[in-house]
């Protein structure tokens, strides 16, 4: 049961990066990101349930990560904003400011 | 979960059912606004899936946090900033996609390999003689409750901190402009 649990979150993980490398979109790189950090929330609730009943730190740690994926969210987007006032485009692999 | 064992797996295969699904959809579809409600459905079965392994509190925030606000948010994004593309219904398929799909199966299938391998049965008899031999009886809020004002209190407090940090930066950053023209039109005027 815990095997099983664990390969549906290395499988949604492995889905989320795919989609963050190929994606030619800027918010759908932001949602397969999102994607990989609740595949990485399943694993620690996995193993704060099975291995850790008594101190549910995964538990714990999965709150964390829920809020730290909340406040990235939110400035991804505002930053994809900013970047389709002034470019008119969200096509990720044309910008090429920062490059040397 | 103190449910009987087949119970436990027939929920599970439809919740995994419909994870897979959902997560294929949200990476493979073209148009980008199915894949914002395909995510919200994403979160949504995540949290029924925090239920079943009986984390109640952590299931409460996933839906309050996830698909109340993130995903809000995305959606938001998605209707300012959606243009028509072409009029396939699963994303054309490029080279590059294939050699990334390739490396990411790889990498799955180490994940299972590495799964399958570990011994869970010997780790679980360790965690078991680490753990304090008391009987665990008031509920899941009132013990994470506890564990966040005591052993976890710096954490917590620098989440606010994080929390008070991003809400300012987004608000700066997505309104930037306004500004500074209306400085601009100030100094204009009193010339």
């Amino acid at each position: 049961m815990l095997e099983h649990i664990l390969n549906l979150s290395a499988f949604i993980f492995c889905i989320g990066i795919f989609g963050l490398i190929t994606s030619r979109n800027m918010v759908r790189a932001l949602m397969c990101l999102e994607l990989i950090l609740n595949a990485v929330n399943i694993n620690l609730v996995t193993f704060s349930n099975f291995l850790d009943y008594s101190q549910i730190k995964g538990e714990i740690f999965s709150i964390f990560v829920i809020s730290i994926a909340a406040a990235e969210a939110t400035i991804g987007l505002a930053i994809v904003l900013a970047i389709y006032r002034n470019r008119k485009s969200t096509r990720i692999d044309q910008f090429n400011l920062l490059k040397w | 979960m103190k449910l009987p064992e087949s119970f436990f797996e027939t929920i599970f295969f439809f919740i995994e059912l419909s994870l897979i699904l959902g997560t294929l959809g949200v990476v493979l579809l073209n148009d980008i606004v199915y894949s914002a409600f395909l995510l919200g459905f994403v979160f949504a079965c995540v949290a029924l899936l925090y239920l079943l392994l009986d984390s109640d509190f952590v299931a409460a925030a996933q839906v309050l946090i996830y698909v109340g606000a993130i995903n809000v948010l995305i959606v938001f994004a998605v209707m300012l900033i959606n243009k028509k593309q072409s009029d396939n219904f699963f994303l054309v398929w490029t080279i590059g996609d294939g050699i990334t799909s390739a490396i990411c199966t790889s990498i799955f299938l180490l994940l299972n390999n590495t799964i399958s391998n570990t011994s869970w049965s010997k780790i679980y008899l360790v965690a078991q003689l680490n753990k304090n031999t008391e009987l665990i009886t008031t509920e899941n809020i009132r013990r994470i409750g506890l564990e966040l004002l005591t052993e976890f209190l710096i954490p917590f407090e620098l989440m606010s901190i994080i929390l008070l940090i991003a809400l300012i930066g987004a608000i700066t950053l997505a309104r930037g402009e306004q500004v500074i023209n209306l400085e601009d039109e100030v100094l204009r005027n009193k010339k």
